[in-house]
């Protein structure tokens, strides 16, 4: 792979940029004490539960130490209710609910990470027909309550999928809208 | 404009098809009724008289031209259907299938991807097929396997909730409501007019799980066509709905009941309990029991309905929330042209907004289009006890709620700013949510399409809410299942 400074052969671009990211991580910690972040997961997890919903996923690309983090639900719970608001205080009877209905990893790919997105495009596209000053990011057009409510219609409706006399197809996912592109006009 | 009833049809378009888009002559400036409601839509009228005058661009000048010439051709068509529709309710066969043949004819100018097009084409459908009933032999939804029938309305019930908001809308605010009135109640009962796939009820599950103090016990009762033999879909969907509350630990317990209409069903069959919350939920339900007869503009008429009886028995239960959701639309009058020409405009407007809903491409999912149009035909075919489809604007359902003794709930902050939100997510700026004396409408671009309201019976008796009764604890639940039929 060369050394350090050297760009990493281009056979693999994502494989080689993977181990280079290891491999510079690994010496960031400099040669005194060997300091490895793959030592402390917990530390791991408390970096990895500030990124956005993209970063993470690629974060759990990386390795399989990371991967394991990565799908801890703490850390998605974080992302999640940095994203939503106002933010109630979620105690341990939100996080059994969201439980029991699929976790929050699951929330954010199927809720809230394609709501966010398509509310991202909607104001952007906005920004740009209107030259308007782009609203604040964090101006919160989604509730935890409201993503609650269609997280778990989709649940439901995957319960059902199962059940049904094969006669029709599955049923539409619940969350499948937010897929759909937006219509700008 | 003469309005129904006379001997003349109100629109005397000329029915020569080589007349030049241009060349058309002035239309006339206010729409029959529909100028109350959807005036944006054909707002174009006044763009016609005025072409621009100077183009910069030749290009941009002959895709403007088209465009006009599609908006003469969609205005065009509409005015044909329309003097159809008159000549029907003069009750001239002759000159309405003339007028038909050349609705057909300019269907074929309008693009069938535009929202006008795909109307056009249901309406004319039912319009033909109102004057050319088809023969009985082959199946229709009358006479289908009633199995089938159900199963099939099932579907495309369920792609049309998924095709656009209104559903959504009309669940979420529902749920709203039944959520803020039964604030503080530990037993919470709910009778549901029409359970389908109870795909209202997890998110009233889940909101329940989390309210601060604990979930109540909640029971629901589930109301809905028979099952064939060696089904039961009601329980089916009472299974489901307690698997999903067990895992999030809300005490839950279903019970059905099979009825074929709502007036069928009686008080006792739905074993209210002492000291529960009742709540009722009717979502597009209370339209089909209004008046057989069509001249019902006399209230004395009017009493004779089911409607009435069934806004009494909600009345006698003393719900503490009874969440109405209707469409916003004035498809009951006694003319068939007044019935036609608004619903023309009405599901214009649905349609439109479906479009943009599923992305603006015109890829409006077929089965949700198939779910209004029947819909379309039945309010354009069906007379008499035939039509169901009789939905009255919600000035007319406040006077119906107030005289069975029930009175507005307002809806509240919270639920006005969920609908936005949750309309904010579905594509299309012209989706909007207002509020109008308590009361929420999802529209169109100003054109409201469905109304959502709360009520309760008036002079309610406050009891304890807490209940004596010794419910089992924790996530086990039961259900059991009472089939009565008519």
């Amino acid at each position: 792979m060369g050394g350090p400074a050297a760009s990493p052969a281009p056979r693999q671009p994502e494989q080689a940029d993977v181990t280079e990211l290891e491999l510079r991580i690994q010496l960031l910690g400099g040669g005194v004490v060997g300091y490895n972040i793959n030592d402390n997961a917990d530390i791991l997890a408390e970096i990895l539960a500030r990124l956005d919903g993209r970063s993470l996923a690629a974060a759990a690309c990386v390795c399989r130490l990371w991967a394991a983090v990565a799908r801890r639900d703490a850390v998605w719970e974080a992302l999640c209710l940095r994203h939503v608001g106002p933010a109630p205080p979620a105690g341990p009877a939100t996080r059994a609910v969201v439980a029991a209905l699929g976790g929050y990893r699951r929330l954010y790919r199927l809720c809230l990470g394609p709501a966010l997105d398509r509310l991202g495009r909607a104001a952007q596209a906005h920004h740009h027909h209107h030259h308007q000053v782009a609203r604040a990011h964090h101006q919160h057009r989604l509730s935890l309550s409201l993503s609650l409510s269609l997280f778990s219609i989709d649940c439901y409706e995957r319960l059902g999928a199962g059940t049904s006399a094969g006669r029709k197809p599955p049923p539409p996912s619940s969350l499948l809208f937010l897929c759909k592109p937006v219509d700008v006009s | 404009m003469a309005m129904g009833g006379g001997a003349s049809f109100p629109f005397q378009w000329p029915s020569d098809p080589g007349l030049d888009a241009v060349a058309l002559p002035p239309l006339p400036t206010v729409v029959p009724d529909a100028a109350a409601a959807g005036v944006a839509y054909y707002a174009a009228a006044d763009m016609h008289a005025a072409m621009p005058s100077a183009l910069p661009d030749f290009a941009a000048a002959l895709a403007a031209m088209r465009r006009e010439e599609e908006e003469a051709a969609g205005i065009r068509l509409v005015h044909l259907l329309m003097s159809c529709a008159g000549a029907v309710e003069a009750g001239d066969p002759a000159a309405a299938s003339a007028h038909l043949a050349d609705a057909h004819a300019a269907l074929a100018a309008v693009s069938p991807s535009s929202g006008i097009g795909r109307v056009a084409v249901h309406f004319s459908a039912a319009l033909s097929r109102r004057l050319f009933p088809p023969t009985p032999s082959p199946p229709t939804p009358a006479t289908q396997p009633p199995a089938e029938a159900a199963a099939d309305h099932a579907f495309l019930y369920h792609q049309f909730y998924e095709a656009g908001p209104y559903l959504k809308f009309a669940h979420f605010t529902a749920n709203q409501a039944i959520l803020e009135a039964v604030h503080g109640c530990t037993h919470v009962h709910i009778i549901d007019f029409n359970l389908m796939q109870g795909l209202q009820w997890p998110a009233l599950i889940q909101a329940l799980a989390l309210r601060p103090g604990g979930p109540p016990s909640l029971r629901l009762t589930g109301i809905g066509p028979p099952s064939p033999p060696g089904r039961d879909d009601l329980r089916d969907v009472g299974v489901r709905l307690a698997d999903l509350a067990r895992s999030v630990r809300v005490h839950f317990s279903f019970r059905g009941v099979a009825a074929n209409r709502l007036d069928e069903v009686r008080p006792w069959m739905l074993q209210v309990s002492q000291g529960e919350a009742v709540a009722v939920n009717s979502v597009l339900q209370l339209h089909r029991l209004v008046a057989g007869d069509s001249d019902s503009d006399d209230p004395a008429r009017a009493a004779a309905a089911p409607i009435d009886a069934v806004l009494e028995c909600v009345a006698s239960m003393r719900p503490r929330v009874f969440a109405v959701v209707e469409q916003e639309a004035d498809h009951n009058k006694a003319g068939f042209l007044d019935r036609f020409t608004e619903a023309l405009f009405y599901y214009s407007a649905v349609f439109d907004s479906l479009d943009a809903a599923s992305g603006g491409g015109g890829a409006v999912d077929a089965a949700a289009e198939a779910y209004l149009e029947r819909e379309i035909c039945d309010i354009v075919c069906g007379e008499g006890a035939e039509r169901r489809e009789r939905h009255e604007p919600l000035r007319r359902w406040r006077d119906r709620l107030g005289r069975a003794g029930l009175a507005g709930v307002p809806l509240g902050a919270n639920a006005l700013r969920q609908a936005r939100m949750l309309v904010g997510l579905f594509s299309g700026e012209g989706h909007c949510v207002e509020e109008a004396d308590g009361c929420l409408t999802l529209g169109w671009h100003g054109r409201p399409l469905f109304s959502a309201s709360a009520w309760r019976a008036e002079e309610n008796n406050h009891q304890s809410d807490s209940n004596a009764d010794a419910s089992s604890s924790g996530g086990g639940s039961e259900e059991s299942n009472i089939s009565c039929s008519s």
